[in-house]
């Protein structure tokens, strides 16, 4: 300090002694603090210009139809309503409600922009029928509507690595009532102000002398919007400095509502997890799991709180402290006359109706297992960055009903199947479930245990598959001219050498032997040695490029054993096998993503579906009736009774050595389902595909309601009959019993083995008119 | 407190530099007004705000792109509209308007809530004919194929399009 003496006048003398170096300081600082203002200036000018929030990708799950017939209850229909955050009200009055009364749903959808179109809001009143939509109305009861689109659940997101999350709005888009209740709280005179608002400080100023402490900060908007661009809590002289010269470079340069725009989207007003929810848009679905637009006066005025204090009024964990606030919110909204009396009467006295969905389990890590596939689809297309900051929007093919479904059930039925007890050790489980005709992706498991992060196994679990091989090989010979249902199997010990000269003597899984058996009596029942005998004649590489035609996309070593099962295939790969089969031959490729568009809805990518056919449809068939005959008489009849109402359906249970692996894989009409259990250590279980996948299956299968097999004959299918007991010598054949088979045309057993009364060709072809379809 | 009054002070003598500031724009592609702005007592809001364009980067200022809506056809009590019709008349409009890949998306919607329609996968594969994907094109007409069945008429037209697309493939 140079004057020393605070009591001393200063003399001309010293003035004049001061000034040189006064002067030039006072210039220098002059010129340095313009060059400061200009920089800062520019600064605030750019990255409001070039304000582009990174947007997390926004991931959802299939969208529910709504049609007469459609396959859905009236119980599936509130559920999916209620994870999209609809209000159930006694009267439909705007998008977003509901109204259940008795077997009959009104609703008003939101609207959505689709990758194929914009959904538009509609009313509808949803009739069902059991398990069925029956009818479906529009407005006045009078027109039939007939397809109406929800909106889809948001299953995930990607976040960008600042945590950040928002969902970016218009002025336009924001409630009047909300912006009038930010201004009246945060900032009365925003329109009038330049940036700073002197009254304001002073205000707060003498509020603060008051109180003895700081109680009020004297913040405009502007000034808030510049503090949240940068992120800092500093506190220092110079920052505040800088930011009101931001806030006045900012009101020179651009219009009070974009500066309001801003504001609204930037603000920080909460935080989940590690994620960090900005903007009153996302914080309505936060808070309220409803849209903005959507929201009366007293929930805006809970949001309107917030950016005082984020967490401290937090509406989730204080409903006092919001309520509170919210009341002090509405009283300067009265005050400064945007609301009425009677306004400000009924909000006053609203009951805090916030969210009551898990919110963390559903936006963040709900369904870890299946987002695994997700993202490697996308990898292919996106990187990683991409999904961070770009806002993109998914559609992936995941049924939020279905998966709901199968996780209800899965544990507790591991459980109930397991034959070593949890405690000694832990059962695990893999789930596929995937669309018969189309390839999608309905639900996946990675575990029994739903939510789970590690492990995919799914996905991962590479194990060998035991009998669900079985069906490549009998496809392989159905598909020749040379084998047909009745062919005559030999199930007796056999002994192969194999490449390394070692000897091989495969065993059925009960150590008997049948003898002679038909074909496909050999599948249903899961006879090995039968299927060595097939297996053998019609040639090893031919099963193996049928496991490649039928979608396996890792190479198969062609070694006998391979013929009962000794391939490994994780889940997902089994249900890429079976999907091909339940397409009756036709192979699409599994799919998890359907399409992405830009956080706009302008679409980017369709991963549509693709088909091609690998398989004659004729074999395909063939083939079927066998695994019909799986439930019917075969390996999994022991489900038969608790699947009435599903049946026919189709399938084939695997077993492991030593019941290492359980293994069930089964399709119906609508659905391909297949269930993995064993050991994450690959020790025994003491479970056949039948005693424990299976069961799993059915518990699954019967929730989800699947539909029965509609498959119809393909033309060149014909039916015939056949001794029930078969004999390899003709003249020994029993037509006092038989059983009726389908045929190729082309390809009919022996007309001295044939148990018809007539053999004439004409009458085969009036058979293919008969109704005993399998 | 001594903070907030040097505050008061400092921002009196900011403003006035601040005028200052913007004439040193050099960056802006719009021009400046002539004379140098000086910013008045009350705020003026037709001077400074002219300068800058607004911020075309957010992009809650980007209006949405039309995208036709779905337009159910008029149903009578006699003829109530199914679901797959209604998609039929989307695709035909999306097909109009040149959109194909809407168009096949539209088609495969259709397909999720009849995926034994074989005119809906017929369609699906004169879509993709129209794409050129001639393979895509063929496999889901022979789809179709196994779907038709009795109907001969459709048989044909499908028969017709594998044709086209095995020409196009061995071409």
């Amino acid at each position: 300090m140079p004057n020393r003496n605070p009591h001393a006048t200063p003399s001309p003398k010293t003035k004049s002694r001061w000034w040189p170096i006064l002067g030039p300081l006072l210039l220098w600082s002059t010129i340095l603090g313009s060059v400061w203002c200009v920089w800062i200036d520019f600064k605030i000018r750019a990255d409001f210009k070039a304000l582009q929030w990174a947007l997390p990708a926004r991931i959802y799950a299939r969208p529910v139809e709504l049609y007469a017939g459609a396959h859905l209850g009236d119980e599936d229909l509130t559920n999916i309503l209620q994870r999209l955050g609809y209000r159930q009200t006694t009267s439909v009055a705007g998008p977003g409600e509901y109204q259940v009364t008795q077997s009959r749903v009104r609703l008003r959808t939101r609207g959505f922009e689709f990758w194929d179109g914009q959904e538009t809001s509609v009313y509808t009143e949803v009739d069902f029928s059991g398990r069925h939509i029956s009818a479906l109305r529009g407005e006045q009861n009078v027109d039939d509507l007939a397809l109406v689109r929800l909106e889809p659940v948001e299953i995930a997101q990607v976040n960008p690595t600042t945590g950040e999350d928002r969902l970016p709005v218009t002025l336009d888009d924001v409630p009047s009532a909300l912006v009038q209740a930010v201004i009246s709280v945060e900032d009365q005179r925003f329109y009038s102000h330049y940036g700073l608002d002197p009254i304001g400080i002073l205000r707060a100023l003498w509020s603060n002398v008051r109180a003895g402490g700081v109680v009020q900060g004297g913040s405009t908007l502007t000034q808030q919007l510049v503090k949240n661009l940068y992120l800092t809590q500093d506190r220092t002289l110079l920052r505040k400095l800088e930011e009101a010269v931001m806030a006045v470079a900012l009101e020179i340069h651009f219009s009070k509502d974009e500066i309001l725009t801003g504001y609204l989207n930037e603000v920080f007003l909460g935080q989940d997890g590690n994620r960090a929810i900005h903007g009153f848009a996302l914080a309505a679905e936060h808070y309220f799991g409803r849209p903005l637009k959507e929201l009366k006066l007293d929930e805006l005025a809970v949001l309107a709180a917030l950016p005082r204090g984020a967490s401290y009024y937090n509406p989730l964990r204080y409903p006092e402290r919001a309520i509170e606030r919210r009341n002090v919110v509405l009283a300067r909204m009265l005050a400064q006359e945007y609301i009425s009396d009677q306004q400000y009467e009924q909000a006053h006295k609203a009951k805090l109706e916030v969210s009551a969905r898990p919110l963390k389990r559903e936006r963040g890590s709900g369904y870890p297992a299946f987002m695994e596939m997700v993202y490697a689809d996308l990898a292919r297309d996106y990187d990683s960055k991409a999904l961070r900051t770009e806002g993109l929007r998914i559609f992936t093919t995941l049924d939020v009903g279905m998966q709901s479904a199968m996780e209800a059930v899965l544990n507790k039925s591991v459980a109930a199947v397991a034959r070593i007890p949890d405690a000694d050790k832990h059962l695990e489980a893999a789930v596929v479930i995937t669309d018969a005709s189309t390839g999608e992706v309905r639900a996946l498991a990675g575990s029994r245990q739903a939510g789970y992060t590690g492990f995919n196994r799914a996905l991962h679990a590479s194990r060998p598959i035991g009998s669900l091989v079985k069906p490549a090989v009998y496809l392989t010979a159905l598909e020749s001219p040379n084998f047909h249902l009745a062919t005559i199997l030999a199930d007796k010990p056999v002994t192969l050498t194999l490449e390394d000269g070692q000897l091989w003597k495969p065993d059925n899984y009960d150590n008997q032997t049948f003898g002679d058996v038909y074909l496909h009596d050999a599948l249903e029942r899961s006879l090995n040695l039968a299927t060595v005998d097939l297996g053998m004649k019609v040639g090893l590489v031919e099963v193996a490029n049928m496991l490649t035609r039928l979608g396996l996309k890792r190479s198969v070593l062609p070694y006998p054993s391979m013929l009962l099962g000794a391939v490994n295939m994780a889940p997902i790969e089994v249900a890429q096998m079976y999907q091909t089969l339940a397409s009756n031959g036709f192979r699409s490729p599994l799919r998890s993503v359907e399409a992405v568009t830009t956080a706009l809805g302008e679409p980017l990518a369709r991963y549509g579906i693709e088909t091609e056919q690998v398989v004659e449809p004729d074999a395909v068939f063939l083939l079927e009736y066998a695994m019909q005959g799986v439930f019917t008489r075969g390996t999994a009849r022991t489900a038969a009774n608790r699947l009435a109402y599903n049946m026919p359906l189709a399938g084939k249970t695997g077993t492991t050595n030593d019941s290492r692996d359980s293994w069930f894989a089964g399709y119906g009409d609508d659905l391909v389902g297949i269930v993995w259990l064993g050991h994450d250590d690959n020790s025994e279980t003491g479970l056949t595909g039948a005693t424990g996948a299976l069961r799993v299956w059915t518990d699954i299968m019967t929730l989800a309601d699947i539909q029965p097999r509609q498959t119809l004959p393909p033309e060149n299918i014909v039916f015939d009959s056949v001794p029930l007991i078969p004999v390899r010598d003709t003249a020994d054949r029993n037509c006092n019993a038989t059983q009726s088979l389908p045929f190729r045309a082309k390809t009919m057993p022996d007309v001295d083995y044939s148990c018809e009364v007539t053999d004439s060709f004409f009458e085969r072809i009036i058979d293919r008119f008969r109704n005993d379809v399998p | 407190m001594m903070h907030r009054m040097l505050l008061v002070v400092l921002l009196t003598t900011i403003l006035g530099i601040i005028s200052g500031c913007t004439s040193f724009e050099t960056t802006d592609n719009t021009p400046a007004p002539a004379a140098v702005v000086v910013m008045p007592t009350t705020p003026d809001p037709s001077a400074p705000q002219t300068i800058v364009s607004p911020p075309a980067a957010l992009p809650s200022v980007v209006t949405l792109p039309p995208a036709p809506a779905l337009v159910p056809p008029a149903s009578t009590p006699n003829n109530p509209a199914t679901p797959t019709a209604t998609l039929l008349v989307a695709v035909d409009a999306a097909i109009a308007a040149g959109e194909l890949e809407r168009a096949a998306a539209l088609c495969e919607r259709a397909l999720r809530i009849s995926p034994r329609d074989a005119y809906l996968w017929y369609r699906l594969a004169s879509i993709h004919m129209q794409q050129q994907r001639y393979a895509d094109a063929e496999g889901v007409a022979r789809r179709a194929l196994s779907f038709a069945r009795s109907d001969a008429q459709l048989s044909q037209s499908i028969n017709n399009l594998l044709q086209q697309a095995q020409a196009a493939l061995t071409r």
